[in-house]
């Protein structure tokens, strides 16, 4: 592969002031098991080439499956046709990549840990594991489904750039979850393990799945599920509450980790996944949240998605702090907007979903770091009287990341710092610097844990990128719950015949 | 397929067909029983702006084979991009393998009722799609650049600067099965979207659809959307229910996510669907008429699903009279009751969250404008486009979503001052139970997200009045 890429790099005309490319590899495997049957059992092989040109500041990408030498040159020539036909920056506006933040020239390779390869364990293997995960449900003839699925993939990413570059990266993915869907009369509710966003998935190997304990989790799952069936809705107005640490992950990515990449700030993303309330000015001053609050993002923490040598730019991975005593303080950058602001450098984090999409700005592994409030059960315990909130499963924010709307698949009462009554429905909102101004408490280190997310999605054309965040539980003050305030005791409310127009 | 086009982008030359390489794969695995292969091949192009300046483009031209292999009910697939015969035969086994594996683990024949016969006749007759017959010639990045240009301009001289997104696409597919199913198929897509942005952030949007790029202006849409940029500061409204007036592009943001909630098959068959125990029985106003319509003219039309089951109109609701939910084959085996596929596969052998509509039509009605939509109206909001939008109670079809780039107040029966913008949490069916008027005009809008391989839809939509639109907060 580097052959190819060298050959490329080599054709690269003259008016090209800066060329890179990537080779893409990719084996993606995923299965699911449903009510004791294979549901889906896919493979993915795919392979491909996209170059990345910048020709009279004007970048132009193009992608192609032929992977040959001069089906990477045609790719190339159609890249450079893209940059050259886009229209010329006008007067007093500063062309989009007029300069790129300098990169040492890499040479290397890096590889993501893992013990067991997913893609060496026998398909009877991985079956009969999801197998026995979904038969662990079946506690109630009111589970209607039951669900476990594991997902995999390799992605091996050759990289070479007129920097003088020259990278090979493997990451290995790998994880799974449960699904329970419980239904009676006019309700219907599903609960997950460890999450309803295709489960958890790390950049390892079978070990992680094997580690979730699918099986073991399951009879509780569908026990709640079915208990959800006939809960009380969650009670509405202000609360105190402690957020569990995999909801609290999607928190932190939608409300802190989005508002902090720089693009989105310089009005990259206005059109599509929008801007940011906070502006480069706001580095070094704004205050985000209390001093509970410290925000990292890293890019090598083993075994989290967003970790890996270099991003897809060629610049090292690397940790920054991008919130402290929640003052922001750094953004999250690639090497145009970097630029763009007159940053030394580039925060690394400039990545592309595959072959077929050019980097932009992307979340490595965005974390809130563990506080002191000792465990789950030491916070809860200290926090007395409010709500305990876990697993999401409805999100929503503006396009600026400011207002904010969760759900959760469960909540408890927390009643004399134990918990109590379960609750259905849990809905709650807030505006963020405000949300984590009234964070007073984040367990400690042993309850921190990184949980993985695969459906981030940004840029046009579409990518998904892969990321991971570290939580432990937190608590919040005055959080407004229920303030959808429109969930009905029963679907009936909803249906109107008597106010209906007609 | 080879040659250049004129002044556009040429083809990667020497690659045979979708349709030569679906036979060519289906022949590989003649040996292997039950099997359908689907290959797609898309080229795109996309060309970003921001600040009117161009930022990134993006030419696509990527072809992948997908082998679906049947074994005893029970399905497995793979998924590849080279296109050598060793990479083909090996995705064909892998299908196989998986298939086997999947019914050695079973104790009884599994859900998936094996593969739709083919519903042309005679047998191996290829159905042509509504693609134009040559090469699609506005893969042209110069067409991009004028447009864009022509945006700029038009911002430049309002003192805006604009922001979005010009998009074409042609995507064949072809479907070859062991049944004798022989189809293919051509969508051309083109979009535009212009967002314009004075200095203190204030935005307003515009967007259209099309089969072809030559039905866009540039200038136009950008003028739309500097019309409806705020030109004072914008005023807040407290939470509460208002009547309101959604404009074409938030109807189609409704609509899109009611057909997963309510129009599933597999969710209806679950019990986990919005119109569960509905059928049959009035959900909307009698002026809501809605259909799955994928040859309507203005539609991005489509001859069949990802199955090779021609598309045909379904009617979905019927002056308010929820009708029916969609089907693929495997959602219908599991309903039952006489359930079939109504041509609505999004992946080979049915997707296992079910099958959802991609061609929503919803009728209009009387009202010759917005201005006539927003007469009625002593106070209320006019919303030109809603955001993030995501399911809150699922049963209810109840979501939550906020609004961008053009709220406004209606006061006295006029649209009139700037509106913050604000987060709505309501039904989707009770939106529509409460539609008081649509536009007699209907305009195909597309959220045009197109992650993975491009599949381009849209909904030709009127804008409408409804009443008790709930606002919970602001954006």
């Amino acid at each position: 592969m580097h052959a190819l890429l060298a050959d490329l790099l080599d054709a690269a005309p003259g008016g090209c002031d800066h060329v890179e490319a990537r080779i893409v590899e990719r084996a993606w495997e995923s299965i699911g098991v449903r009510d004791d049957a294979v549901a889906w059992l896919e493979h993915e092989l795919s392979t491909g080439l996209g170059v990345r040109v910048r020709v009279d500041g004007a970048w132009g990408f193009a992608a192609t499956t032929v992977l040959t030498p001069a089906g990477a040159r045609e790719a190339l020539a159609r890249a450079i046709a893209v940059a050259r036909a886009q229209p010329r920056t006008g007067a007093g506006r500063r062309a989009w990549a007029a300069t790129l933040s300098p990169v040492p020239v890499a040479v290397g390779r890096w590889s993501s840990p893992w013990r067991r390869d997913p893609f060496a364990v026998p398909t009877e293997e991985k079956l009969a594991h999801l197998t026995a995960a979904q038969a662990a449900l079946a506690v109630d003839p009111r589970v209607v489904r039951r669900e476990a699925s594991y997902e995999a993939i390799r992605t091996t990413t050759t990289f070479a750039s007129s920097d003088g570059s020259r990278i090979e990266q493997t990451l290995l993915e790998c994880g799974g979850g449960i699904e329970a869907l419980a239904v009676a009369g006019e309700e219907a509710q599903v609960r997950t393990y460890p999450s309803g966003h295709g489960g958890s998935v790390a950049a390892a190997g079978w070990e992680h799945l094997l580690g979730l304990d699918l099986a073991g989790h399951a009879p509780r799952v569908a026990g709640e599920a079915v208990q959800l069936l006939s809960a009380p809705p969650c009670p509405s107005g202000p609360a105190t509450v402690v957020i569990g640490a995999e909801q609290l992950a999607l928190q932190v990515h939608e409300s802190v980790g989005h508002a902090l990449e720089l693009d989105r700030m310089l009005g990259g993303e206005a059109a599509y996944a929008g801007t940011s309330w906070i502006g480069p000015d706001d580095l070094g001053t704004l205050r985000l949240g209390s001093d509970q609050m410290t925000i990292s993002a890293d890019a090598t923490i083993p075994g989290a998605l967003g970790s890996y040598g270099w991003d897809d730019e060629g610049v090292a991975g690397q940790r920054l702090l991008l919130v402290q005593r929640g003052i922001v303080t750094a953004a999250l950058s690639d090497r145009t907007s970097a630029a763009a602001i007159g940053l030394a450098e580039s925060g690394g984090c400039g990545r592309a979903d595959g072959f077929a999409r050019q980097p932009i700005v992307r979340m490595t592994n965005v974390s809130l770091e563990p506080g002191d409030a000792g465990t789950l059960a030491d916070l809860l315990a200290d926090t007395g009287d409010g709500l305990y909130l876990e697993t999401n499963r409805s999100w929503s924010i503006d396009d600026r990341r400011l207002h904010f709307q969760f759900g959760t698949e469960v909540a408890y009462e927390i009643r004399g710092g134990e918990l109590g009554r379960l609750y259905r429905d849990a809905t709650y909102a807030g505006i963020a610097p405000r949300f984590w101004a009234a964070m007073d408490a984040v367990c400690s280190a042993p309850a921190w844990r990184l949980h993985g997310l695969t459906n981030c999605g940004k840029g046009e054309p579409g990518q998904s990128a892969h990321v991971s965040h570290g939580t432990a539980p937190a608590r919040f003050r005055g959080v407004e719950v229920g303030a959808s305030g429109t969930i009905p005791a029963s679907a009936a409310q909803l249906d109107a015949p008597s106010g209906m127009v007609g | 397929m080879s040659g250049a086009l004129p002044g556009g982008i040429a083809p990667q030359g020497d690659l045979p067909s979708p349709r030569e390489l679906a036979a060519e794969v289906l022949a590989l695995a003649a040996a292997d029983g039950e099997t359908q292969v689907s290959v797609t091949r898309e080229r795109s192009l996309f060309s970003r702006f921001a600040g009117s300046v161009a930022t990134q483009a993006t030419a696509i031209d990527v072809v992948s084979v997908h082998v679906l292999s049947v074994v005893d009910g029970h399905t497995g697939g793979a998924t590849c991009t080279a296109l050598d015969r060793d990479a083909l035969r090996e995705a064909t086994r892998r299908a196989r393998t998986a298939a086997e594996a999947a019914a050695r683990s079973a104790p009884s024949p599994g859900p998936y009722p094996g593969l739709p016969k083919p519903e042309v006749s005679p047998p191996g007759r290829s159905l042509q799609g509504h693609g134009p017959p040559g090469p699609f010639p506005e893969l042209d990045p110069a067409v991009a650049g004028a447009a864009l240009a022509g945006a700029f301009a038009t911002a430049e001289a309002r003192g805006l600067a604009a922001f979005g997104i010009w998009t074409a696409g042609d995507v064949e597919t072809a479907i070859a099965s062991s049944r004798g199913l022989d189809v293919t198929d051509r969508v051309t897509d083109a979009y535009l979207k212009v967002v314009c942005r004075d200095d203190a952030g204030r935005a307003g949007f515009a967007a259209r659809t099309a089969t072809s790029i030559a039905a866009l202006d540039g200038a136009l849409v950008a003028a739309e959307a500097a019309d409806r940029v705020a030109r004072t500061e914008p005023v807040a409204l407290e939470p509460g229910p208002y009547p309101v007036v959604l404009d074409h592009d938030a109807v189609g943001s409704l609509l899109d996510q009611l057909a997963s909630l309510a129009f599933n098959g597999l969710a209806q068959a679950e019990g986990r669907g919005a119109l569960v125990g509905k059928l049959g029985t009035r959900i909307a106003a009698p002026s809501i008429s809605l259909s799955d319509a994928p040859h309507f003219p203005g539609t991005l039309p489509r001859a069949f699903d990802a199955e090779g089951v021609p598309k045909a109109t379904t009617a979905l609701i019927e002056d308010g009279i929820a009708r029916a939910v969609v089907h693929d084959t495997r959602s219908a085996a599991l309903a039952g009751g006489g359930a079939r596929s109504t041509g609505h596969a999004l992946e080979p052998g049915g997707s296992a969250w079910g099958a959802v509509p991609t061609n929503l039509v919803l009728g209009g009605g009387d009202a010759a404008s917005l201005a006539e939509l927003a007469a009625p109206i002593e106070r209320g909001l006019y919303i030109s486009r809603l955001w993030y939008l995501n399911p809150v109670h699922e049963r209810s079809a109840l979501v939550t979503g906020v609004s961008r780039e053009g709220t406004f107040l209606i006061e006295d029966g006029r649209i009139s001052r700037p509106l913050r913008d604000i987060r709505f949490t309501d039904s989707i069916l009770r939106v529509l139970a409460q539609t008081e008027a649509l536009t007699a005009a209907q305009r195909l809008v597309s959220e045009a997200e197109y992650y993975g391989t491009r599949f381009a839809y849209g909904s030709v939509v009127p804008a409408l009045r409804a009443t008790g639109f709930r606002i919970t907060g602001g954006a």
